[in-house]
């Protein structure tokens, strides 16, 4: 009789009222004849739909004795850990015609600009994080990892004439390879801590690995034999599906027994209200980092052109109905409201994070966060001075706790600085790129 | 409704010459002239051959239909046929993006590794439940000798779960599991499982394959019987082909019209035709949308009423799929489902039960038709207000297929009312005063006038919230004026683009791709070629499958890799 390694856990979890230690991965048990390593660097990316409304966002005074504005208000006990970051552009999210949404929201990450089509041939560009994924990833189980709150209504189009992958998605694993988020907080969970078995022995877990890897060999023989059929179009298809094999295989490979702790967890419940399902996700990325079972992450807190309507807020218009204000001080009001609860999430991410201890220092000294949104005024759908937060030291390479006012440099070169820090040695990137965003440093 | 063919046929995919002669055609107030898309090499202003010269001569060009991968619904459809598992496991997958309207389009229906995890984690998941089940006591498993048994039952499995015959290498290949799970001391239905896993996390299993004979050839040449097979069971029932279809296919005579026809006619009246009720007309008609509707709660809009909608509009259709109403008779269909509390909802007589119940409208004509149900006037309100735009793009975008070019930067959504006295299309007018906004909010907000009798959540009012009274009237460009739903509907029901659109959304979704401007002409023949038989649904889709672009594929001109 073979046991589900998810079975097991998922009993034992319940039976336990879910609170237990978690095991620790080959990979990243320390070499017992070395000290501890340093902590690794993470990365965490935070979209926030409809854009920011910017009078209240944006602090008056530069450096580091600026004060945070309402918006920014819930930041107060992180404000050493954060740099607000005012004058950066990212053009390449300028759409054809309309669709600013869906074209900066697919040029989010990516910094590439979408090729205008409601479903044929959708082409933006590689996002940030899967670059980093692509860098890191093998460090840990999971590459990278894509988080969201909405499934979208699946109707219509969903932005003028810009194809849904482009609003729903900001990893991008290639031009046309969107990264779908997972949207269920228990299902997230399950897919970071199904594989473990503490009951299994080592000669059940071997036999288990070697199954899984003749399925994946026999499917990928499957795919081998179909791919010389195929036209061009259709082998990019099966790529995918080729990546999607190849990342099986590392999880089959990675299958593992109980291991000493790295945190206590609470399964999460499925839940709509969107404040629990925020929070379980933000819960869930804290542990994927403190786990290192990840090292990249991004977080979608609504897909793009969003119209959740914020009743706990006493609002009872939709979202992005409210960021076209057209100016009437009511609008202003309504999208202060909602901006402030997006900005409490993140400050919350980040002070569960600083709440982490870890080798030299907190989690959040080992990571940066960004935070930001498609665009900034929801009216005009602006692409320049975009509402960003960058918080955390990233081991050392990031300085916090000031407000600094670029002049209109491309995003993406916030994007190469990043990518530096981490060790990707580019010097260009998207479409605009030109190099490393300075100033953010010691 | 105005006239144009070229805005009835405007492609939001087009080249930027393109789109400003079109913003002239279709949004400039006064009655447009009509002109054809130009392509690329085209004089600007061509005018237009109104008998569309074009379509009489060139042969159809039947395109090129991507890769498919099994969306959601198709994959819980074709668990349920293969195995009989109705725990539909997909509905833990990633939600699937849509294209042109709908979840089915194979250009953005990605893989990734997130969804093959899923897809490993379902298969071992359904293959335990089915063998407990029983599914596959075919044969008796004889630990010493499980050879043959294994192969039979392998070979009978995946010939349907890959819905085409499997070669003999295949068998052996798959087979080669229950030696494996022999090597590490098992037995030979842990092998099988296996090897069953292996079937359903399979390419052949996760994807619809077609194949060209020379994948890089323009060459159009008819798709085979089975894969022709594939293509009717997942327009038809989103779902894999039963044994009847998959014999026509594997016996050659799936191709003949009239053995098509037979399948067609047989496919529809069986249950799993609802797909079409839900994947199809949930998509075009937006009634998916309902799901994610939160009206503002003065309102009054809750659960029971939230499914009793979902449920009309699905009954609806349903009989329209089996019925022998014409396709056009859904903006006027003087019948409807109801029960006490959405009687009530309506302003109806009660039928006396919570049991969704057929009744006549010849009293109540506002609620004849789709413009009458409170679905489609929820899902394209606001939360907290009625939206003349989003009813007006609406009708515009999916029964007209003229939807109109985007706004300017800078314009928005209506600002909350300020002078509650006036109504609505009062407020608007201010739009009109605006020449960058006038243009296209002459062609979409009258539409949406004539639905203001419906609050956002679809009751019937002579008054606005403010207090002002409803003016349900409006003129179209072009000279057309209504007064009400009643006569607004008509004026749509007229509309000569109205056959054309129903026919581009649905072969939209028969095919899995957009309809591009090059199916103009198979769309027109389709829409002809339906309303001259009776034009009911069944019609629109017997055209759709005799096309050639349901029939025919080319392969793919190699390109440059961008």
């Amino acid at each position: 009789m073979s046991r589900t390694p998810t079975l097991s856990r998922r009993t034992l979890l319940r039976g336990m009222g879910a609170l237990m230690a978690l095991p620790l991965l080959d990979v990243m048990r320390p070499n017992t004849a070395r000290a501890a390593p340093p902590a690794p660097r993470r990365f965490v990316a935070f979209y926030t739909p409809c854009g920011i409304h910017m009078p209240k966002w944006t602090p008056d005074d530069e450096g580091a004795n600026y004060s945070l504005t309402p918006t920014l208000a819930s930041l107060a006990p992180v404000k050493s850990d954060l740099l607000v970051l005012s004058g950066l552009n990212n053009l390449p999210g300028k759409p054809d015609g309309d669709g600013h949404h869906a074209a900066a929201t697919s040029a989010f990450l990516s910094c590439v600009k979408a090729r205008k089509t409601e479903g044929t041939n959708i082409h933006t560009g590689i996002s940030m994080d899967q670059v980093l994924a692509n860098a890191v990833g093998k460090a840990t189980r999971f590459p990278s990892l894509e988080l969201g709150i909405d499934q979208g209504k699946g109707i219509g189009n969903c932005d003028s004439g810009y194809a849904c992958p482009y609003a729903n998605n900001i990893a991008w694993a290639g031009p046309s390879s969107p990264v779908p988020k997972e949207t269920k907080p228990r299902a997230a969970f399950e897919r970071l801590f199904a594989d473990f078995d503490p009951g299994a022995t080592q000669a059940e877990l071997a036999k288990r690995k070697a199954y899984g890897l003749s399925i994946i060999d026999a499917v990928r023989d499957d795919a081998k034999a179909l791919q010389s059929k195929l036209g061009a179009t259709d082998q990019h298809k099966l790529d995918e599906y080729f990546t999607g094999v190849r990342e099986l295989e590392l999880r089959v490979n990675a299958m593992d027994g109980a291991g000493p702790t790295c945190g206590a967890v609470t399964e999460p419940a499925d839940t709509v209200d969107v404040r629990e399902k925020t929070k379980a996700m933000l819960d869930l990325i804290v542990l994927a980092f403190q786990c290192d079972l990840t090292r990249t992450c991004t977080f979608m807190l609504g897909n793009a052109r969003s119209e959740r309507v914020y009743s706990f807020l006493g609002l009872t218009g939709e979202h992005h109905a409210y960021s076209h204000h057209q100016r009437a001080q009511a609008n202003y009001d309504a999208l202060a409201k909602i901006d402030k609860w997006e900005v409490e999430q993140f400050s919350y991410l980040l002070q569960r994070m600083k709440g982490v201890q870890e080798v030299n220092g907190t989690l959040l000294d080992h990571t940066a966060a960004y935070f930001s949104s498609e665009i900034a005024d929801g009216n005009m759908h602006e692409h320049k001075n975009l509402p960003i937060l960058l918080a955390g030291r990233a081991g050392g390479a990031l300085a916090p706790g000031r407000h600094i006012r670029f002049g209109g440099q491309p995003l993406a070169n916030l994007y190469i600085a990043l990518l530096n820090m981490f060790g990707v040695p580019t010097t260009t990137f998207g479409d605009d790129g030109t190099g490393s965003l300075s100033g953010l440093g010691a | 409704m105005h006239d144009v063919r070229a805005s009835g046929w405007r492609w939001r995919r087009r080249s930027l010459a393109a789109a400003a002669v079109l913003l002239a055609v279709g949004c400039n107030g006064s009655p447009p002239k009509a002109r054809v898309l130009p392509g690329p090499d085209a004089p600007d202003n061509t005018p237009v051959d109104p008998q569309d010269a074009q379509c009489r001569e060139a042969a159809r060009d039947p395109g090129r239909v991507t890769l498919h991968r099994l969306n959601r619904a198709e994959y819980n459809n074709t668990v349920r046929d293969l195995l009989g598992d109705t725990s539909s496991p997909a509905s833990d997958f990633p939600p699937d993006d849509h294209g042109f309207g709908f979840d089915n389009n194979a250009d953005v229906l990605s893989m990734s590794p997130l969804l093959m995890e899923k897809y490993s984690r379902a298969a071992e998941v359904l293959v335990d439940a089915a063998w407990a089940r029983g599914a596959f006591n075919t044969c008796a498993l004889d630990p010493a000798q499980p050879e043959a048994c294994a192969k039979e039952l392998l070979k009978t499995f995946v010939r349907r779960a890959w819905r085409r015959p499997v070669t003999p290498e295949e068998v052996e290949r798959l087979a080669a599991f229950v030696t494996l799970a022999r090597q590490h001391g098992d037995t030979p239905e842990v092998g099988v499982k296996l090897a069953l896993r292996s079937a359903l996390v399979s390419p052949h299993f996760l994807f619809r394959v077609e194949l060209d004979p020379a994948p890089t050839s323009l060459a159009p040449h008819p798709v085979s019987d089975l894969e022709l097979a594939s293509r009717l069971s997942y327009f038809l029932w989103s779902s894999m082909p039963d044994e009847a279809l998959l014999q026509a296919a594997e016996g050659g005579h799936l191709h003949e019209p009239e053995v098509l026809e037979a399948q067609v006619r047989r496919m529809l009246v069986d249950p799993k035709a609802r797909a079409l009720v839900d994947n199809f007309a949930g998509q075009w008609l937006y009634t998916r949308a309902l799901d994610f509707s939160q009206p503002e709660s003065r309102y009054g809009f809750d659960e029971p009423l939230r499914a009793a909608m979902r449920q009309e509009m699905q009954l609806v259709f349903q009989e329209f799929i089996t019925g022998d109403h014409r396709i056009e008779d859904l903006l006027d269909a003087p019948f409807t489902y109801v029960n006490d509390r959405l009687a009530t909802h309506y302003g109806m007589p009660r039928p006396g039960t919570s049991a969704m119940t057929r009744v006549e409208l010849k009293d109540h004509p506002e609620r004849a038709g789709l413009f009458g149900k409170g679905a489609l006037l929820t899902v394209t309100a606001n939360p907290d207000r009625t939206s003349p735009v989003k009813r007006g793009v609406w009708v515009l975008e999916q029964l007209l297929c003229k939807g109109p070019p985007p706004p300017p930067p800078d314009a928005g959504g209506l600002a909350p009312a300020v002078d509650p006295t006036l109504n609505i299309k009062a407020r608007m007018a201010q739009h009109r005063a605006n020449p960058s906004c006038a243009g296209c909010h002459t062609l979409m907000d009258p539409l949406g006038f004539g639905l203001e009798n419906f609050d956002p959540v679809g009751r019937w009012r002579t008054k606005e919230e403010g207090g002002a009274t409803v003016d349900p009237s409006g003129e179209l460009p072009g000279g057309k004026s209504f007064n009400g739903v009643v006569e607004m509907r008509e004026v749509v029901k007229q509309d000569p683009d109205l056959s054309a659109c129903m026919t581009r959304h649905l072969l939209t979704y028969a095919l899995g791709r957009g309809a591009e401007d090059q199916d103009r002409c198979t769309v027109r023949d389709i829409s002809q070629q339906a309303e001259s038989q009776g034009g009911r649904l069944t019609d629109y889709i017997l055209a759709i499958v005799r096309s050639d672009a349901f029939l025919r594929r080319h392969g793919e001109a190699e390109a440059p890799k961008p």
